[in-house]
Parts: C-alpha cells; structure tokens; sequence
C-alpha cells in the first residue's frame, strides 16, 4: 500500500474510482432534477425530500468529482495540468475525451454557480443555465465511458447503465408535458395577431 | 364630416391645463373600468408614453366605439391630438379586423392598430403588447403599462397609454368647452359617475342602437332609449360577459349606476356577495321564446373560449365552470349547482386580466337572477320531465 502511494499509481486508482463515483453521483441528482418538472412530478412530502436530495447529493458529487480531478493532476502517470482541467481539449493526454470532461466541470461550475446565486439572479437567468445539465450530463458520461479502461470493464458497465438510467429519466420528463403547455398550445394555435 | 370644426378645435392646449380640467370635470375610461382619466394622461406624459384610441367595442353586443367612429370621427381625432402625452408621441385607433369601423378609420388616413375577433384582446395591456408586435393577449401588470415595462418574455414595452374612444371623445367635448367644460360634464351623470355616456341597447328592445345616457338614470329608462323592452321579455343583461342578469321586474326599480347596480350581483357558496356594475355600457333584452340557462350557457362557454390560455384559473377554471353550467341546463343536480357556486369563487380576483372575474360575476348574477327558473328545472328533472318547456318550444 505504501509503496503503491509513493509509485503514484493509488493516486491513479483513487482517480479512477472517485471518476465512476461523480458519474453514478451526477445520474442520481439529473435523475431526481428531471422528476421534478412536468406534469407528473411529485406532490407534497414527496416534493419536499426530492429536492433536497437534488441538492444535497449534487454537494457530494461535487466532492467526489473534486478528488476526481485533483488525482489526476496530482498522478504522475499521465500528464494532465490544472489548466487542462478547467479549458477543454489542452490536455496532451486523449486530448479529445478529457477535454469532453472538461467541459462538462465548466457546465456543471455555471450550473452549481447560478443555483448558489439563485435568489441574488432572475429566475429566467438560472433556468436557463440550469438547462446546461442536459448537455453537461451526456459529456460526463461519455467522458466516463471513453476513458474507462477495457480492463476494468466493472467501471465501464457502471458508467453505461448510468446512461442508460439517465436516458429512461429524460425520455419519461419528455413524454410527460404539463397539462398547460397542451392547453397553451391549443390556444396559440387559435390565432392571436 | 358630420362635426361641425368648432367642436373639434379645443380651446385648452397646454398639457398639464388638459388633466386639469379633465379632473375638474371627473371624467373616468369609458371602458367600464371607472379610472380617473386625468390619472393616466399625468403618467402618460410623465413617462413620454405612445397613445392608443380603444376603438374595438370588445363587450358582447357593444357598438358605441363604432359609433363614435361613424358620426364624430373628427371631434376623436382631435381629442386623441389634443391628449397626445408628449409633442412626439405615436397616435394609433384599435379597431377589430376587417370590421366597418376599421375600414372608417383607414378610409380617414389614420394609423389603425387592427385587433384579433378575441375577447381579450381589446383588453389594454393585450392591445399594448399588439402594438409591440407580440399576440393580441393580457400581460402581468407589475406596474402600469403607461410606464412601460416588460412582456412575460423579457422584451421592453415601452409607455402606453390606452384610452378607450368614447374616453377621448368626452375629453374633447370638455376641453372644447375651455374653462366651462366641466360645470357642463357634471350637469350630467351622478357626483360619483359624472358626465354623458353612451349607452348600447340590444336585444328583445322596438328599436336597438346606441343612444346617449348617464350614470343615474332608471333601468327603465335607458330600455326606452330604445324603445323600451318588447312586453314579453323576461331577463336584461347589462353589461355583457362581464355584467349581470336582471330579471325585467329588476329593471323597474334598478338604476344605471355602479351603486344602483351593486346589489344585483350574486352570491357565493360562503355567503360571499359578488357586487353587480355597470360594465362597458351595453345592455342586453334577452330573447324570451328561449331557456335563459341555456342563452346564459351560451354567454359562459364563449367567455371559457376566449381565454388565452395563459393563467390556470381562467384557461381551465372557465371550461370547467361552462361544463358545470351546461350540465346544469340539461340535466339539472343540486350537486352541480353547489360545485358550481364553489368554483365561482375559485376563480374571482385571479388572471393576469382578471377576465375569469367578469364572467363568474354574470355566473354568480345569473344564479340569482334565474333562481325560479332553476328550482323550476330541478323539479321537473326530479319528476322525470323534460327540464325546460321553453327550450323545448324554441326547437319546436
């Protein structure tokens, strides 16, 4: 064990696992987000205990996603820089699927960055920027998936049936329109100029 | 022209003299909302707004704008000049699409802002977003549109000022009158509701048309105006979807003003009482030969139908007050009857143009007025007869 951390390659493992623990993380939170819209989204207590586990979980995946990305750079095994970190496509390593990775921290810092400023910004304002999540959680997970390694399938599997689960949910918030949205649409459709 | 050019030139035309002399004289919109006029015109002017002349006649069965349009075209034109808010203002005349008031104006080289065939849409904030563009629907008013503000999309509407036609109109015929405008606005009218008003009478009357009235007068009255209601007539509506219902022996006793007609609103399901007014000056003899549930059936479901499906309590609390209605008039239930109060309640003081207001007030009004003929249906139901033997004889 010792001698694994001083080779630098627990810092490696840690990466790894830390990784495949933001992604299962993230899915759970864009999960309990998206049941939260739409007209069959939960009432009451229910309401109540979804949304904070939207918030509270979305804290700990940024934590594991922290100890994701500082390992990586920390590791010496492959050579990724702080900067490659936060601007996409300049690491010098798989150039294409860390920069994926880096865009979805970008996304996710304006998503976390506007829901901490939301009552200080407009309510239009944070919606919008809150729709990145549908943009940021796909890059996460193909991120995840392309940088899995082919000998650990376990990691591999976990990140696709996140995926997977991820899909089902925004397909189910898709087919779930409001009651008022079919009704607006009726009415727009009447004519109004 | 029919004016002659001396009504037509003003003798005042400074600005601040003009909502002066218009709050001397009490004048308030025409439109049925009562707003002192001298009010807007200050914060239109304070705030460099554009004017827009309300000339739809959007009430069921109104067609006094049009009137003013067709016989005093001139003396309007002058008033909206003479009310414009700043020396650069924009003047346009609202006026429904393709109607004969419409062609009046374009036919006259006026900038017309042509309106949808929608209930709501000569509302003023829907006109003010009309103008800019966007639908002919209400907006949320955070604060007056005669301040400008914003669309529910974020877009800048700029200050408006929406005077309905007969407002501009009566403004013109005080401030033609210079200083003595006033004394002669307030030989008409009540102290409250000073001032001549037009009046449309439709409906089961010898002789429909718009005939000029004031505040004050006996119900009876205004319906000879037009002849007087025909003698087998039942129920009156003054001041259409968003009015009251009276039964003709109401309007014996009833007077044409907001105090006279408070007392024939409705009541709620927990004894709310929903006060009558006397809406956008239009009054309505209803056909006898036909089931009045079934006519006022008629006015809650055009009302359900003209919702812009923008705010719940109007696009599915009026469906769902309709529905209730019309189960009412064809099979009648006290449980109905008692869902219905409840959702009269529901809906009042909600929507962004309080349109479900208006309606659960000619509901609310109908309910009382048409109590007989309901306890009627309900028995007849109850004794497994047709519901209505007069909307059998008008199928017959």
């Amino acid at each position: 064990m010792l001698t694994g951390l001083l080779s630098g390659s627990a810092l490696w493992y840690l990466s790894r696992a830390t990784g495949v623990v933001s992604v299962v993380l993230l899915t759970a939170v864009v999960v309990l987000g998206v049941v939260t819209a739409g007209r069959r989204s939960p009432h009451g207590t229910n309401a109540t205990v979804v949304m904070a586990l939207h918030r509270w979980l979305s804290l700990g995946m940024s934590a594991f996603l922290v100890a994701h990305i500082l390992t990586a750079i920390l590791d010496g095994y492959v050579d990724i820089s702080l900067v490659a970190a936060l601007v996409p496509f300049t690491s010098s390593y798989e150039t294409l699927w860390v920069g994926i990775g880096t865009l979805a921290v970008d996304l996710l810092l304006a998503v976390v960055a506007t829901s901490l400023l939301r009552s200080r910004i407009s309510e239009g304002a944070w919606r919008f920027v809150h729709w990145f999540a549908y943009a940021m959680w796909p890059l996460a997970v193909l991120h995840g998936v392309m940088m899995g390694s082919a000998d650990a399938p376990l990691l591999r599997y976990t990140t696709l049936a996140c995926g997977v689960v991820g899909i089902l949910a925004t397909g189910w918030r898709v087919s779930s329109t409001s009651a008022d949205r079919a009704q607006r649409r009726l009415v727009d459709a009447q004519g109004w100029t | 022209m029919t004016t002659t050019s001396a009504a037509a030139t003003s003798v005042v035309t400074a600005p601040a003299q003009v909502a002066d002399l218009l709050e001397s004289a009490g004048l308030t919109g025409r439109g049925g909302a009562l707003f002192s006029t001298a009010t807007k015109l200050r914060a239109a002017m304070q705030s460099k707004a554009d004017l827009v002349v309300n000339a739809c006649d959007g009430e069921i069965g109104a067609a006094k704008d049009g009137w003013i349009v067709a016989h005093h075209l001139e003396e309007l034109l002058a008033g909206a000049h003479t009310l414009r808010p700043h020396r650069r203002a924009r003047i346009v005349v609202a006026a429904h699409r393709g109607s004969r008031t419409a062609g009046l104006l374009h036919a006259a080289g006026v900038d017309v802002l042509e309106v949808p065939h929608r209930y709501v849409s000569s509302e003023e904030s829907a006109l003010v977003q009309l103008l800019h563009g966007g639908p002919a629907k209400p907006m949320t008013k955070t604060r007056p549109f005669v301040h400008g503000g914003r669309d529910s999309r974020g877009r800048r509407i700029r200050p408006t000022l929406v005077l309905n036609a007969e407002t501009v109109w009566r403004a013109q015929q005080i401030l033609a009158r210079g200083a003595d405008g006033p004394a002669w606005f307030r030989s008409h009218g009540t102290a409250q509701e000073p001032g001549p008003r037009l009046v449309t009478v439709t409906g089961h009357v010898a002789r429909p048309g718009v005939a000029e009235a004031a505040a004050g007068i006996a119900l009876r009255d205004l319906l000879d105006l037009a002849g007087g209601a025909l003698p087998e007539a039942r129920h009156v509506l003054v001041g259409g979807l968003g009015g009251v219902l009276l039964t003709t022996g109401e309007t014996h006793t009833g007077v044409w003003s907001r105090e006279g007609m408070a007392p024939f609103g409705g009541r709620l399901l927990n004894a709310t009482v929903v006060p009558g007014s006397m809406g956008a000056g239009v009054v309505t003899v209803l056909d006898p030969a036909r089931c009045p549930v079934e006519v006022l059936g008629e006015y809650i479901a055009y009302g359900a139908g003209e919702s812009a499906g923008q705010c719940g309590p109007c696009m599915f609390g009026l469906p769902s007050i309709a529905q209730d209605w019309a189960l009412l008039s064809r099979t009648p239930d006290p449980a109905v009857l008692q869902r219905l109060r409840g959702r009269l309640g529901l809906v009042r003081g909600r929507g962004a143009c309080h349109h479900p207001d208006g309606v659960a007030r000619l509901a609310a009004s109908a309910l009382s007025a048409l109590e007989p003929h309901l306890l009627d249906h309900l028995s007849r139901a109850a004794a497994g007869r047709p519901a209505c033997p007069t909307a059998r004889s008008s199928h017959a």
